[in-house]
């Protein structure tokens, strides 16, 4: 579909009117938040400075434009989304904020290499519990970690995932705490998604806002798709002149559909379903026009319990039958390898500082937040004392689900979370409440900037012996004031986030 | 002696109506073992469609077929031909120390490497509120304490096909003191299990010329690990130790791991299936 173009050149002269309804005129400081524009005594920050200046220069209403104008071109373009649990099922569109964050390159820098430390600490921990299982024989982790988790596969044991690599993309979820600190929230390595989100965010401002965006030396986020296409390549199975790469989709009506469709076509891969392929002689082959292909990596937005019917989940309609015996004889490669969900558990997150220590010889570049196993005695008697300056989560739901913030429930609350806790306490962790940053964000009700709590997800692929990680990522706002919740399913939205070049 | 084994395994598959597109893997192959070796295979199906030789997640032998056009009926075939040598299970060596072996199943190493047959799993899991029903007498061996739970499934539960189905959980099974080779097979793993003692769940064929009990189709029994002795197969169903009249499939931790046949039909209305085995032996 064609977008109409609705760049609103900054150019027109300023009236007095303007100025008394500049764009950060109503916008309140709390001073006990981190503020990512604004330092302490209030003072824009440097990288900020420009941005500043040129948002500042226009009003409220121009600003209101641009912002509709790109939420209809969201819309159109089919950018949206399903949350899961509501009675009414209906495709929304991700709220876009158009004011960017920035991070500048020193920054970028440990990031990026705390997002590969991580990645490659955990590959290595699935190629041992897959393994050997050295780890758990030295006690660093124990047994019992990995035995409870639903996400361990024994079928995976002794399978060499070609390249050697299991977590082939990894989404790293990260916050600045108010020590001006980064750290990391959890690491994602089913299948995260998000990513097209942040190549159509940077698409959408720069269509609305070119002029601004020139102003910065910002690194691309529109290579994407050549690079993991390229690291899907290099974990071909052995014996593969030039791999047949295809993207694998539950379907239409999966919530991240747009994402599955946006990769393949940007990837120049065909987008399949479980029914266009099938399994012969334990290769896998893609029904076209032209008759049976072979298809050699499969990047799957499956779960690994619907891959394969005759392996897993008997009633799965979305996998592919016999596919899991291809893999195992090494004839097809899946991105990310099955059983990688073992390793996401919030439980085995607590331990990565030592997994990283273990099998890196390294101390981690990004932070853990402190965490308290509520399978443990002494730590479940400081959770349940300490309620509510905690933030209790189950260790096995993804997306914001099950989460209860200790300061924001009521007494009535508390003592239901506590019995919760005390029926399974194996199924719970509790950290402190982080004080995630906020960035200015414009809030429709009140037609002003607002500060908001952001995260940032970042994408690392990993291929053989290669890594690429994407400079940007998906900054999600939590949109209800002082909600530290930022997932788009929770109702969070997004920036564009640019990382300077030097 | 060892015995020559023929075993003929078919199916016979009716839908009311037309079946368009369907998958079938059977994991009903003989194991080559120490003791079970020159296995022959012949399979075939009334539709002559591909059928393609495989090997499952666990790393036993399947054959999957996915008939390329509609039908409403469809047969399957296998025969099975095979040397099994004469198991004498009692061959182990005597001067076992026991105390070591107890040491050793409470081993951190000895949990991770067995960890799969220790685990409680849907079908193998004990009701929460029943603290122990069997007790290890520790000061018996560990072999000694096995037959004796061999002999404790068999004398408390009886054999009565019908009244369990193959998802059946313990719970159940506990409380009517009935069921087939399947139930009485779990109940043995997890108790094992929770004795310390890894435990898997086997699936193969019952050679019943001998007055065994067993299903007219296939047949389940247990391998537990001890020290020092190694796996050792236990017919709770018929209060034997596994020997030349077992003949095995395939391991797992329960019966999802093993089941023969997984199908995958894509279509509605009525069916109808029935299976056969017969198991012939002719000592050498």
């Amino acid at each position: 579909m064609f977008i109409v173009f609705y760049h609103v050149p900054f150019t027109k002269t300023i009236s007095m009117a303007n100025i008394e309804n500049q764009i950060f005129s109503s916008y309140q400081r709390n001073p006990d938040l981190y503020d990512e524009i604004y330092d302490k005594q209030g003072k824009v920050k440097e990288i900020y400075q420009k941005l500043f200046e040129i948002y500042g220069e226009h009003t409220i209403s121009d600003y209101v434009n641009l912002n509709s104008k790109a939420k209809s071109s969201f819309f159109n373009q089919g950018i949206t989304f399903q949350v899961y649990g509501d009675n009414d099922v209906q495709e929304k569109i991700f709220p876009f904020d158009l004011f960017p964050r920035i991070i500048d390159h020193k920054e970028w820098d440990i990031i990026e290499r705390g997002s590969i430390q991580r990645s490659k600490a955990l590959n290595l921990f699935l190629w041992d519990i897959y393994h050997d299982k050295k780890i758990l024989k030295d006690k660093i982790v124990p047994l019992e970690l990995i035995t409870s988790s639903a996400n361990y596969l024994d079928q995976m044991n002794g399978i060499n995932p070609p390249g050697g690599i299991y977590n082939h993309i990894s989404g790293i979820d990260i916050i600045k705490h108010n020590d001006g600190k980064y750290y990391v929230l959890e690491d994602n390595i089913r299948c995260p998604s998000g990513v097209s989100y942040v190549i159509c965010n940077r698409t959408a401002l720069k269509k609305a806002l070119f002029g601004v965006f020139n102003h910065y030396q910002t690194h691309s986020v529109t290579n994407y798709a050549e690079n993991l296409l390229d690291l899907l390549e290099s974990v071909k199975p052995k014996g593969v002149d030039v791999p047949n790469v295809v993207v694998i989709t539950p379907g239409m009506y999966n919530s991240a559909f747009y994402e599955h469709s946006y990769l393949a076509k940007t990837m120049g891969v065909e987008l399949v379903e479980g029914r266009d392929l099938f399994v012969e002689n334990d290769f896998v082959y893609m029904k076209t026009i032209k008759g049976p292909e072979k298809v050699d990596v499969i990047y799957r937005r499956i779960d690994d319990q619907f891959i394969d019917p005759l392996e897993f989940r008997p009633d799965s309609a979305l996998g592919v039958p016999g596919l899991f015996a291809a893999y195992k004889k090494g004839n097809v490669t899946l991105a990310n390898a099955p059983g990688t969900g073992v390793a996401d558990d919030k439980a085995v997150y607590t331990y990565m500082p030592q997994i990283i220590k273990y099998y890196l010889d390294e101390e981690p570049i990004l932070n853990n937040v402190h965490t308290y196993h509520c399978s443990r005695p002494d730590e479940l008697k400081y959770v349940l004392e300490h309620i509510h300056e905690l933030v209790i989560k189950p260790v096995d739901e993804a997306g914001g689900y099950g989460i209860s913030i200790g300061n924001k429930l009521t007494k009535a609350e508390i003592e239901k979370v506590k019995v919760e806790i005390k029926e399974n306490p194996r199924k719970y962790v509790a950290q402190p409440i982080m004080s995630l940053s906020v960035h200015p964000t414009y809030i429709d009700e009140t037609e002003s900037f607002e500060q908001r709590h952001v995260d940032l997800r970042t994408y690392t692929v990993m291929g053989k012996d290669k890594e690429f990680v994407l400079k940007g990522g998906l900054t999600r706002v939590a949109l209800k004031r002082g909600n530290l919740i930022v997932n788009s399913s929770q109702g969070g939205g997004s920036k564009d986030t640019w990382v300077l070049k030097k | 002696m060892p015995n020559q084994y023929k075993i003929t395994y078919s199916t016979e598959n009716t839908y009311e109506n037309w079946v368009n597109n369907a998958y079938w893997q059977f994991l009903i192959i003989p194991m080559e073992n120490n003791t079970q070796h020159h296995i022959d295979v012949e399979f075939s199906n009334s539709l002559f469609a591909v059928n393609d030789f495989s090997i499952n997640g666990y790393g036993f032998k399947t054959i999957r077929v996915h008939p390329k056009k509609k039908f409403k009926k469809i047969n399957f075939e296998a025969q099975f031909s095979f040397i099994k040598d004469h198991i004498d299970p009692f061959n182990f060596p005597l001067d076992i120390n026991d105390s070591l072996a107890y040491k050793e199943i409470k081993e951190l190493t000895f949990k991770i490497n067995f960890e799969a047959f220790l685990r409680s799993t849907v079908l193998t899991k004990l009701p929460n509120d029943l603290d122990s029903i069997f007790h290890f007498n520790l000061s018996n061996t560990i072999f000694e304490n096995l037959q004796e739970l061999n002999k404790w499934t068999f004398n408390n539960f009886q054999f009565k096909a019908g009244v369990t189905k193959v998802d059946s959980k313990l719970t159940d099974i506990i409380s009517t003191k009935q069921g087939v080779c399947q139930d009485f097979t779990h109940l043995f793993c997890a108790i094992a299990r929770q004795n310390g003692i890894p435990t898997r769940y086997v699936s193969g064929y019952l050679n019943q010329a001998h007055g065994l009990l067993g299903d007219s189709q296939m047949h389940a029994w247990a391998e537990c690990y001890i020290p020092q002795i190694g796996w050792k197969g236990f017919d709770p169903t018929n209060n034997v130790l596994a020997n030349t009249n077992h003949i095995k499939v395939c391991h797992g931790k329960d019966y999802n791991d093993c089941s023969p046949l997984r199908g995958i039909i894509y279509s509605h209305g009525k069916n109808k299936t029935t299976h056969t085995v017969k198991v012939h032996s002719q000592e050498q």
